[in-house]
């Protein structure tokens, strides 16, 4: 493997591990607010109970979290030290150093309202602090989001030279410093990564309460994780309605401002009007070969989605900057799951307006579990399809990946280090999150403080 | 306007604020850590009579500690972008060990802040693998600082690190010996030790004369007077713990880290105007143009935002002193 693509293999993997904490952190501590909100309306033993569990695991994963966190920052610059140093000297750097201040408020206000409980007794005030730590987790996902739209859709600078593209000796001349902070995709990704984050990692703690339901033979245990699951649900219901909007709207802005990307995900040989939706298949002699064809559909979504009729194809630019087109599998994987997921969460909202309780049917429990692990691998795909689909560039049309990578051959060792590392912190922090969340007390019974006399 | 107070004027334009900026935030966040590292040797020569001591200031802050390292990562990336190809290259391994270790340190502490005793994985071991990872951490800062600041075990034309070439120079060597043993020395008076006391004041001033050697060795061009007044601060720590009407004030660890962050800050000047022992000019590799209003404007909103953070912290603080 050329180091280049060890520092792709590399960071790959670290941020697809990063990932699934993330998303847990972000739906955790929203799970958090939402019962502290009900707390907050109706005072449940039971309820404060498990709110102290989940902030115990909360605090697991916003550890390991945060650590995994500064090891994707670090690795950024070590990795790419000319990413990063192109990201230095333009504007989109501001997003990077805001995001730090999301962090602080994100982590004092977690201390205090995880270690200072004494102090901060009020029902309002343990409510407003799991609000402001909520906040700054989501804060500091919609900065990061930020640096990958400009990533995508660069702006606000440009390199000095003849044709305009990155080189070692190229001037970076700044045009505007805080236009990075708006691209023409930055809100539709925002929308989109924030609200399949929270959904991922949503339906993935509605699998583990859906397990623990069935696996309990407590009562009150039971009631207790009935009820989460059916705010878990009802959050996944909106969450499914939210991610297909901002995917739409995700697509309309590859199709307008990335269109080889788009046509690569699309497996478009050549541009034209009318085109099918094409499931699967593959390019070969440019002809498509082996896909399922819904006739009219592309062209349909994309005319209603943007207004356009002429769709871009792959044979418009050159091979040498096309992404590997096995991104429109992982593209069409997508969607599927998506749409399985659309599919079980309507039954759920079925069972909803029929006024039937859905956590009482053994089956749809058991099809919770799956569609957890489902939304997860969709979400991880996803996040693949977007990354894979920007190769070669790392700021698209503007410096590619070979020319930010870091070429020491020093780094192999540490890196094989990481991935090893990784490869045990992660089963690991699950273990732990399920350890911990089972070994502090029964649903409804007083949790024994913890002998050094923190609060939690 | 009289030419004296246009030069003055010029002067203080002239002043590289973001390179004190950051080294401001670089103080406060090693200031954190040292505190850590005193911790961890604690956990590890005293388990069970430190413990309590240790672990009520630890469990709360060590999240903080890791923000403010990411702060000065990120200050550090807007403040001197062209460094940031020059130190992956220098230090590439370095930085990917001290990530494991960063990992390491995080997970350890904080399975160990929860976990209930099954089979041979205990809260002890646990809070064994924090201290050995920070441990081991500090080394890993201390070994790039040293090369920072006097370019030891660093070839800068062919952009290397060498940690042969560190290793055979006296410089790096007491420079890692010399931060130990203050650490040693200044730990019981975080801590509230009152059975180290006879320890703490000999300690730090061979830490001390130890560190001062260690800094002439690595930088001769950079030592100067100013060097005094770090000594001057840091011993004045211990001579205060002896004294029994200033120990209340010195064993405050609010009042001890802010002692300690200044402590550190008056060190610039071994790092500025040059770093890599005196071969490497910081203004020119300080960001300019239009990048250095949006890093005055963030940094002033988000202080503010820090600032009120810190307040509150410190008012939980104050109601539930950490102190044990």
């Amino acid at each position: 493997m050329s180091m280049v693509n060890f520092d792709r293999f590399l960071f790959a993997f670290t941020i697809a591990s990063h990932i699934i904490l993330v998303a847990m952190s972000i739906s955790l501590i929203l799970l958090i607010t939402v019962l502290e909100y009900f707390n907050l309306r109706k005072k449940d033993d039971a309820q404060t109970d498990l709110i102290r569990r989940l902030k115990k695991v909360f605090i697991i994963s916003f550890g390991v979290g945060t650590a995994s966190g500064i090891v994707v920052a670090v690795e950024l610059i070590n990795l790419f030290p000319g990413f990063m140093t192109v990201v230095s000297e333009t504007g989109i750097i501001g997003a990077f150093y805001l995001e730090i201040f999301a962090f602080f408020l994100e982590t004092i206000a977690l201390v205090l309202y995880v270690y200072f409980e004494g102090v901060f007794k009020s029902r309002y005030a343990k409510f407003t602090l799991a609000s402001i730590t909520a906040f700054g987790t989501l804060l500091s996902g919609v900065l990061i989001t930020m640096v990958n739209a400009w990533m995508n859709t660069p702006n606000g600078f440009y390199f000095d030279t003849s044709n305009g593209l990155y080189s070692s000796t190229a001037k970076i001349i700044v045009t505007n410093v805080w236009a990075p902070l708006a691209t023409v995709s930055t809100f539709s990704e925002i929308a989109h990564v924030l609200v399949t984050t929270v959904f991922a990692g949503t339906m993935l703690m509605g699998s583990y309460f859906a397990y623990r339901y069935i696996k309990s033979r407590d009562n009150k245990e039971r009631g207790l994780f009935g009820s989460v699951l059916r705010k878990i649900s009802g959050i996944s219901i909106i969450g499914i309605v939210l991610a297909g909007i901002t995917g739409s709207n995700e697509m309309a802005t590859l199709l307008k401002y990335q269109p080889l990307k788009y046509a690569a995900m699309d497996l478009n040989p050549v541009s034209g009007s009318g085109f099918s939706e094409r499931l699967f298949g593959y390019i070969s002699n440019g002809r498509l070969v082996g896909a399922i064809q819904i006739p009219g559909l592309q062209a349909f979504l994309a005319k209603i989605e943007t207004g356009m009729t002429q769709l871009p194809g792959l044979s418009s630019y050159p091979p040498s900057i096309w992404p590997p087109l096995w991104i429109h599998d992982t593209f069409d994987i997508m969607v599927s799951g998506g749409l399985l997921l659309g599919l079980f969460l309507f039954i759920l909202f079925l069972f909803f307006v029929l006024r039937k309780d859905y956590v009482k049917n053994r089956v749809m429990l058991y099809f919770q579990i799956i569609m957890g692990f489902l939304a997860f691998l969709v979400y991880e795909d996803g996040w693949v399809t977007d990354e894979v689909g920007r190769q070669p560039w790392i700021i698209y049309n503007e410096m590619t990946v070979s020319q930010a990578a870091n070429y020491s051959t020093s780094l192999l060792i540490p890196g094989y280090l990481i991935i090893a590392f990784y490869i045990i912190i992660i089963p690991v922090t699950f273990y732990f999150f399920a350890r911990i969340f089972n070994s502090t007390g029964n649903a409804g019974q007083p949790v024994s403080p913890n002998p050094r006399g923190v609060q939690h | 306007m009289p030419g004296n107070q246009c030069l003055r004027i010029q002067e203080v334009f002239s002043i590289n604020f973001i390179f004190y900026f950051d080294f401001a935030v670089f103080s406060v966040f090693a200031m954190l850590f040292i505190t850590e590292i005193m911790g961890s040797v604690m956990i590890l020569i005293g388990w069970n009579k430190y413990r309590s001591g240790v672990l009520d200031y630890i469990v709360p802050v060590w999240e903080v500690t890791g923000t403010f390292a990411a702060f000065w990562v990120v200050a550090s990336d807007f403040a001197f972008p062209n460094v940031l190809i020059p130190l992956a290259n220098i230090f590439p391994g370095m930085i990917m060990l001290f990530l494991i270790l960063f990992v390491a340190r995080n997970s350890t502490i904080v399975f160990a802040e929860f976990i209930m005793k099954k089979g041979w994985l205990d809260e002890r071991k646990l809070y064994s693998g924090y201290a050995i990872s920070t441990l081991l951490i500090a080394v890993i800062v201390l070994i790039v600082l040293s090369g920072i600041i006097g370019g030891t075990g660093i070839n800068l034309s062919s952009l290397s690190f060498s940690i042969g070439a560190w290793a055979v120079s006296a410089g790096g060597w007491l420079f890692l010996i010399g931060a130990v043993i203050i650490a040693l020395g200044l730990a019981p008076v975080f801590y509230n030790v009152a059975d180290m006391k006879k320890l703490t004041l000999p300690f730090t001033a061979l830490g001390i004369v130890v560190s001062t050697v260690s800094l002439y060795f690595l930088s001769p061009g950079s030592f100067s007077s100013m060097v005094t007044i770090p000594i001057v601060m840091t011993i004045l720590i211990p001579v205060l713990f002896m004294v029994q009407l200033l120990r209340k004030l010195v064993v405050n660890k609010l009042f001890f880290i802010g002692w300690g962050s200044i402590d550190l800050f008056t060190m610039n000047f071994m790092v500025y105007p040059n770093a890599f022992g005196n071969k490497f000019p910081v203004d020119p590799i300080t960001t300019s143009g239009p990048l250095t209003g949006m890093y005055f404007v963030i940094s002033s909103a988000g202080l503010i935002i820090l600032t009120i953070l810190i307040v509150f912290y410190a008012y939980a603080v104050r109601k539930k002193p950490l102190v044990a």
